[in-house]
């Protein structure tokens, strides 16, 4: 019973946040000037052609009409039918948003690690070359372009040095041998049990992943100097360093559980900013992921693909915020106990 | 050794040992010989349904997808040559064609049949998707069509019409892609909720072209498999054409031999990649042409003739041609496309700022004048705007330029809601009425063309227009475009500048890939590797 009734007022909440984002992504899409019957027919096509095709996407029903059918679709868990891609939404981005996840993962993994490493660096070594150092890389990543980054990755690992393979998910000679099943092409190469797929799958994500990473990295090792320069000052850390401890058990064992909550969060967030917000990335990676989906959609003026988009990367970013609030305080019970 | 020292090391050897660990997986895979691989931006793709595909990427798949009745001639696309049809009589009324079909089969293995082409003809009228127009100039409509495309017997069809045009024009709106024809029967088993397998044809194929679509993935690649049971079958077993929406990235692809072709590259890249080893640049004329439009409704001084006059004179024809666009365009100031019968190729306007100002100071316009100019918000239409600007400014004509996406700027034009914009026209089938009648009609606002659009009345040249597409002499005909063409460009709300130039970057390895004037005309049957 304790526990149903938060978990109703999350529900509640979450259900609330979706309508909410379904309104406002309603309101925004009505209110660019694109002409989803035009866009949809050309310039060319006849005016019967034309106000069929506004009739066909319901453009002819007053907007309150429009937006309760769009819940109504919604609900039923089909997303309706995007007009550019002339495919089920739900299809769409049970295609485009394993390929983000993949790439935001990965990402994220990367960015944690080198993230970590580099906050706990700087901050062990505060004032030195190693700190400078790293608050330039963070700076750079804060501010660099990751369009112009991507390029320039491309160019120097792809086309200079060959280490790196070219944009898109797979080589053409393993794209349409390797059937998708789960989306993850690191999963379904895996599966197929062809070790050169495989291979390839991961050399694919291998660049985009760490030109995302280097602008997670950047958040994640700022404010892990942060934290860990915060807590440097604090009693229990002046008593263990009393007691003997060197700087680096003081780090790993007194300060980083400390600070976990914190750097949980700012992961989560990061992740969450992938999830969302690689567009750039997979334009020029010709990654076929939910971010390009969304925007060109809007370029479209595809109503059912924006909403259902939106909306699933909504709910995405909702239950990971849920999630990281519930293990930062479960970090914190167990560190209580 | 401290501390810092160690730290560096380390993570200098993860930054090494990451990128051997990129280098090793790396396979650095050329295309195989029996593929041909494309990169472009497939995103606009709608429907690969010839009764409804009408965007840049599904017209090029139609001509390797599908064949029509009749084609276009490849490198002559004014000739009409057989295709489905081995050949065709003419009614002795002028308003009907028979035509006698050639053995041939559908990728499912099925014989085309007179049922095929009546199933075809009828269902994209009746579908009245975005191409139908075109058909519609018969005078085809959903309610007739069906006693207008009969069956004679197993090997005969006939086509009639209520239209006032001949049979050489009839046979033009036949080379179309929406004059494709589908295997009825596979087509049919999957309809749905009668929409004719539309919805299934939006992704799959059913045709007897040389390939058929293997694999269709939106936003991502369109594989095509040779057709077995093509009459000609083609060299290459498939052809990708995947979706590389960043053009630097297409030109890597190509430079590195990931891809065979790349389409779509600005100027500054073909001209990096124009004298690199293993790497061509074809450079084919397109019948796109690129013009201003002006609405005549906007204001007093917009509907004076002087001020479209004027215009004329501060377009800096040659340095947006040669110095912007770079052998991506010509100069070109008639509505009909070279190459396209009729078609004017004199240039007698040139830039000259103090003709336009004399111009505009004799018709009493006042200067300076501030013009709303809305532009599609992409290369190459920001730069030439930008060029259109800095001249325009010479005589006092400030142009505010307001970039927009197309759909936008589409409605506007069409609402009338602009003063000026920057437009192309691409012709929807091969004959100049394709461009007369959208240039040359508009009796009283009640068609939907640019002459409308530019709040332009013409009731005498629509007549005129009317009047060529009837006529059934070639050499009147020609005559009568010429002289429609002359009229629209000494006096008319349009200013023709450009006419396109496609630049398609191929591998060494690629021989025999042809285009064509048109947009549909790509082909990929012949190309060997």
């Amino acid at each position: 019973m304790s526990f149903a009734w938060p978990l109703l007022k999350w529900l509640w909440s979450f259900a609330l946040t979706l309508f909410g984002l379904a309104l406002v992504t309603f309101a925004m899409t009505r209110l660019s000037p694109i002409d989803p019957a035009l866009q949809l027919v050309g310039d060319h096509a006849s005016q019967s052609t034309y106000d069929a095709a506004r009739v066909q996407l319901g453009l002819d029903q007053p907007l309150p009409i429009q937006f309760l059918r769009y819940i109504e679709t919604a609900l039923s868990g089909n997303l309706g039918q995007s007009v550019s891609t002339g495919q089920p939404v739900a299809r769409d981005i049970a295609r485009t948003f394993p390929a983000t996840i993949e790439l935001a993962t990965a990402a994220v993994i990367i960015g944690a690690i080198l993230g970590l490493a580099l906050g706990i660096a700087a901050a062990l070594h505060q004032k030195t070359w190693v700190d400078t150092v790293a608050r330039i890389v963070s700076l750079f990543g804060y501010s660099v372009p990751i369009f112009w980054l991507g390029l320039l990755m491309l160019l120097l690992f792809y086309a200079r040095l060959h280490w790196a393979p070219g944009p898109g998910r797979a080589d053409v000679v393993f794209q349409y041998t390797v059937k998708p099943i789960t989306g993850f092409a690191l999963i379904d190469t895996w599966m197929s049990g062809k070790a050169g797929a495989f291979k390839d799958a991961i050399a694919h994500l291998a660049l985009p992943a760490t030109v995302l990473a280097f602008h997670a990295l950047a958040s994640i090792s700022r404010l892990t100097r942060a934290a860990i320069l915060t807590e440097l000052g604090q009693e229990y850390v002046t008593t263990a360093r009393a007691k003997g401890a060197n700087a680096r058990r003081i780090v790993f064992v007194h300060i980083l559980p400390n600070v976990s909550g914190t750097l949980l969060t700012v992961i989560a967030l990061a992740y969450a900013s992938l999830l969302e917000g690689a567009v750039l990335t997979e334009t020029v990676f010709a990654w076929p992921g939910i971010g390009r989906y969304l925007t060109t959609a809007m370029f479209a003026g595809d109503m059912p693909a924006i909403l259902g988009a939106t909306l699933v990367v909504g709910a995405s970013f909702v239950l990971l915020n849920a999630l990281t609030d519930l293990l930062v305080t479960n970090l914190e019970a167990g560190r209580r106990r | 050794m401290s501390t810092s020292t160690r730290y560096s090391r380390r993570l200098l050897g993860s930054v090494f040992g990451l990128a051997l660990a990129l280098g090793a997986a790396a396979a650095h895979a050329e295309t195989p010989n029996n593929v041909l691989v494309v990169a472009q931006s497939i995103d606009d793709a709608v429907s690969f349904d010839p009764a409804e595909g009408f965007e840049l990427t599904t017209v090029q798949s139609f001509n390797n997808i599908y064949q029509r009745l009749v084609q276009s001639n490849r490198e002559d696309g004014t000739k009409i040559e057989p295709a489905l049809a081995a050949s065709w009589e003419s009614g002795s009324d002028g308003k009907s064609l028979t035509f006698a079909l050639a053995d041939a089969k559908f990728a499912s293995g099925n014989p085309v049949r007179p049922e095929d082409v009546v199933f075809s003809l009828t269902r994209a009228v009746k579908l009245n998707k975005s191409p139908a127009f075109i058909l519609n100039e018969l005078g085809w409509t959903a309610d007739n069509v069906d006693a207008a495309v009969t069956k004679v017997d197993d090997k005969h069809v006939k086509l009639t019409w209520s239209a006032d045009v001949g049979s050489g024009f009839a046979l033009s709106l036949l080379t179309a892609p929406i004059a494709s024809i589908v295997d009825e029967q596979t087509v049919a088993a999957q309809a749905k909720d009668n929409d004719f397998g539309n919805g299934w044809l939006k992704t799959n194929s059913a045709g007897s072209g040389a390939f058929a679509i293997s694999a269709y993935t939106p936003h991502e690649a369109l594989v095509l498999e040779a057709n077995a049971n093509s009459s000609d079958k083609p060299k290459l077993e498939s052809v990708i054409i995947r979706n590389v929406p960043d053009v630097s990235s297409r030109r890597l692809l190509v430079e590195q031999g990931d891809a065979d072709i790349a389409r779509g590259l600005a100027a500054d890249q073909i001209d990096a990649l124009k004298d690199k080893s293993g790497i061509k640049v074809l450079s084919v004329p397109s019948a796109r042409t690129d013009y201003i439009l002006l609405n005549t409704k906007a204001n007093e001084t917009l509907g004076k003739p002087a001020f479209w006059e004027a215009a004329r004179y501060l377009v800096d024809y040659n340095g947006i041609a040669k110095d912007l666009l770079r052998g991506q365009s010509n100069v070109h100031q008639a509505f009909l496309p070279v190459g396209f019968p009729g078609a004017l190729t004199d240039t007698p306007f040139k830039l000259d700022v103090e003709k336009a100002k004399k111009v505009l100071a004799d018709a009493g316009i006042k200067t300076p004048f501030k013009v709303e100019f809305i532009v599609f918000n992409d290369q190459p239409f920001l730069s030439i705007a930008q060029s259109l600007q800095s001249t325009f400014a010479k005589a006092g004509i400030e142009l505010d330029i307001q970039p927009g996406v197309a759909s936008d700027i589409y409605a506007r034009g069409r609402s009338g809601k602009f003063e000026m914009t920057l437009r192309y026209w691409i012709p929807d089938y091969f004959d100049p009425h394709s461009n007369a009648s959208a240039f040359a009609i508009n009796r009283d606002n009640s068609t939907n063309t640019a002459a409308k659009y530019a709040g332009w009345v013409i009731p005498e040249l629509t007549d005129e227009t009317l009047a060529a597409v009837k006529e059934q002499d070639a050499a009147k005909r020609v005559a009568l475009y010429q002289d429609l063409q002359k009229k629209i460009q000494t006096s008319s709300p349009f200013v023709f500048m450009l006419q396109g130039n496609d630049q398609v970057v191929l591998s060494d390895k690629v021989k025999n890939y042809a285009q064509g004037l048109n947009a549909d005309q790509v082909y990929y049957d012949k190309v060997e590797k």
